[in-house]
This record gives C-alpha cells, sequence and structure tokens, in this order.
C-alpha cells in the first residue's frame, strides 16, 4: 500500500504543528510560573512594594503569553495554510 | 488572511466545513484594492464609542458641582492620568505632552477594539459583522507601525539625527546587528502579541460555538470572562510598551539625572514619598 504525498504533507503538518504547540506551552508554562515566583519572593520581603511589582509581573506575563501566541499563529499556519 | 478550513470539523458526506477561520468580508475598493469590510466597520464602531466616551467625559468633568467636591469620575480620571503621568515621567525624564494623551487614547480605543469581541453578531453565515478588529493583522500592523514611526521621529528630534544613529552604539559598538534587529523587530512583536491573543480567543469562540446548545453556555461564559482580562492586559502592555519605547528613545542622559532627583527627594521627605 503506497502512502500519498499529501498523506506525508498532512501528517507532517500536523506533527509540525503539534510539536510547535507543545514548546509553547512548556516555555509559556515556565515562564509565567518564574515571573510569578519572583512576584512572590519579592512581595514576601517587602509587602509594600505590591503594587510596583505588580506591574512589572503582568508586563512578564504579557510577553510571555505573546510568544506563545505567535507560536499559536504558526501552528495555524502549519496546520491550516500549508497543508 | 486566506481561507481557513477546519478540516476535522465537517461531517462526513457535507461539502461545507463547520467553521471558517480567518474569513473576512471584503469590499473591493478602488484605489486600495481589497479591503476586510468588517475590520473596517468595527473600527469606526470602536472610534465612534471612544469619542463619544470622550465628550461624555468631558461633559461630566466640567460640570460645576456646589462645593467643588471632585466627583467620583473626576477622580477615577485624575487617577488614571496621574498614573500615566508618573509612568512617562520615569521612563522619560520629563513630561512629554505628546506622549501621555497617545498612551491614554492607544489603550483605550485597544480596549474597546478587544472587548467587541464579547458581542455577539452573524450577518450571514460564515462572515460576523462586529469581529474585533484587532484580530486581523491588518491593524494591529497599522497600529504598530504608527507607533515605530513616531518613536524613531521622536528620537531623532530630541538627539538629533547623528545621536540618535549613535545610540545604536550604545552599550558595546559590536552589538549593533542586534540593535538593528531588535529596532525592526519592535513593532511586529507589538502587532502579533496582539493579534495572537485575540485571534485565538476568536476561535476558541468558534470552537465552543460548535458544542450543543444546552452545554455550551457555561465554558462561553468562562471563555467570555477570561477573554475581558485579556483585553485589558494586552491593551495595557501596548500602551506600556509604547511609553517604554518613547522613554528609550529619548535621551539616555536624563534617566541618570532623574534618578538622583529622585534620590535627594527621597532624602528630605522620607514619609511622603511616592
Amino acid at each position: 500500500m503506497a502512502v500519498s504525498d499529501e498523506a506525508v504533507q498532512l501528517a507532517g503538518a500536523f506533527v509540525g504543528g503539534g510539536i510547535a504547540l507543545a514548546g509553547g506551552a512548556i516555555g509559556a508554562g515556565v515562564g509565567d510560573g518564574l515571573a510569578g515566583a519572583s512576584y512572590i519572593e519579592g512581595v514576601a520581603r517587602q509587602p509594600e512594594a505590591q503594587s510596583r511589582l505588580q506591574v512589572i509581573f503582568f508586563l512578564t506575563v504579557g510577553l510571555v503569553e505573546a510568544m506563545f501566541f505567535i507560536n499559536l499563529a504558526f501552528m495555524a499556519m502549519f496546520v491550516f495554510v500549508l497543508a | 488572511m486566506r481561507q481557513l478550513v477546519l478540516a476535522t470539523a465537517a461531517d462526513e458526506g457535507e461539502d461545507e466545513p463547520a467553521i471558517h477561520i480567518g474569513t473576512h468580508i471584503e469590499w473591493d475598493v478602488p484605489v486600495l484594492g481589497t479591503v476586510n469590510g468588517d475590520t473596517v466597520i468595527s473600527t469606526l464602531v470602536a472610534g465612534a464609542i471612544l469619542l463619544l466616551l470622550g465628550f461624555w467625559v468631558r461633559a461630566q468633568l466640567t460640570k460645576k458641582t456646589d462645593d467643588h467636591v471632585p466627583t467620583k469620575l473626576q477622580m477615577v480620571w485624575e487617577g488614571l492620568v496621574k498614573y500615566i503621568t508618573d509612568l512617562v515621567e520615569d521612563n522619560l525624564g520629563k513630561v512629554n505632552p505628546f506622549v501621555i494623551p497617545l498612551a491614554i487614547a492607544l489603550f483605550f480605543f485597544i480596549l474597546i477594539a478587544n472587548w467587541l469581541e464579547v458581542i455577539t453578531t452573524q450577518r450571514s453565515h460564515d462572515a460576523h459583522f462586529l469581529t474585533p478588529p484587532t484580530s486581523d493583522t491588518n491593524l494591529t500592523y497599522a497600529l504598530a507601525f504608527m507607533v515605530i514611526i513616531g518613536v524613531w521621529v521622536f528620537g531623532i528630534r530630541e538627539n538629533g539625527l547623528k545621536g540618535y544613529l549613535k545610540h545604536f552604539l550604545e552599550p558595546f559598538p559590536a552589538l549593533l546587528p542586534l540593535n538593528i534587529l531588535e529596532e525592526l523587530v519592535k513593532p511586529v512583536t507589538l502587532a502579533l502579541r496582539l493579534f495572537g491573543n485575540i485571534f485565538a480567543g476568536g476561535i476558541m469562540l468558534l470552537l465552543i460555538a460548535m458544542l450543543p446548545s444546552y452545554a455550551l453556555w457555561a465554558p462561553n461564559v468562562l471563555w467570555k470572562l477570561f477573554g475581558l482580562f485579556i483585553g485589558v492586559l494586552q491593551a495595557f502592555i501596548f500602551a506600556l510598551l509604547t511609553v517604554l519605547y518613547f522613554g528609550h528613545a529619548a535621551s539616555h542622559d536624563s534617566h541618570d539625572e532623574h534618578d538622583d532627583e529622585h534620590d535627594e527627594a527621597d532624602e528630605k521627605t522620607p514619609v511622603a514619598a511616592h
């Protein structure tokens, strides 16, 4: 039974999209976790700095999530456009 | 964006797939070619809402109360403007009368544009009327390029052309290609961050809409609440990064002077500082 070229292309696109999503999710999870851990540690040392640190925390979370969503956009491109 | 088709959502034997991702109502405009109509409509709606809010706030704020006690709206608005003014002052070293309204306008416009995804509208089987305009890369690229061109013009005006080009060699001259790359990548990441967040929210809503109607209300409510929060966060990050980029393009010397001034002020009034 011969496997057609389109089938290989489709399979490759789905696997590539899955790997992109996996890497993105791991990276975003680790990055958000690190940011949160530093924030909690900073607030534990100095509770009155909470509101100032919160701004930096949300900024970091936003930047980390941006990487994840760019990953998502590439996954969408692989799965839907290129295959 | 070309028509993206969710192949796995098609039922057996049907020609049309269940959902379409990334389709827009397209208009053929004489000079510009093909234009995404629903993005244009949503942008105009968001802009109209913003203008109405602006006029309403101004009318409320110029009302004279009897005993000159500030109204709640005035206090909220003044708190917001003070927060952004402090942010701009920290980053640019001085209060720039141009950056503060730009940051506030960007924040509110992107906020309203992101929150349009909560309103469900449908014009025909494939096309939705009030799609959030920020889920189209065209709008986010336009916003990001306007911001980055503003940053470049501001930097050149502040430091002169030579001074601005010299700051690419700032920490070490060997980092010149990295600095140039960073400058070129800034608008791309600004645009794609905003686009990706809102677009992914839209895809999720389409997937939730495929559930049977007795089950879809719960994930719908939860996801839309999360979408509201993400909308606020992304608008805030866009405005904050705009202010930061303007601050980075301004002269770097003033940042050190401002730190010294801050220390002196803290010594004199340790209790009342901040």
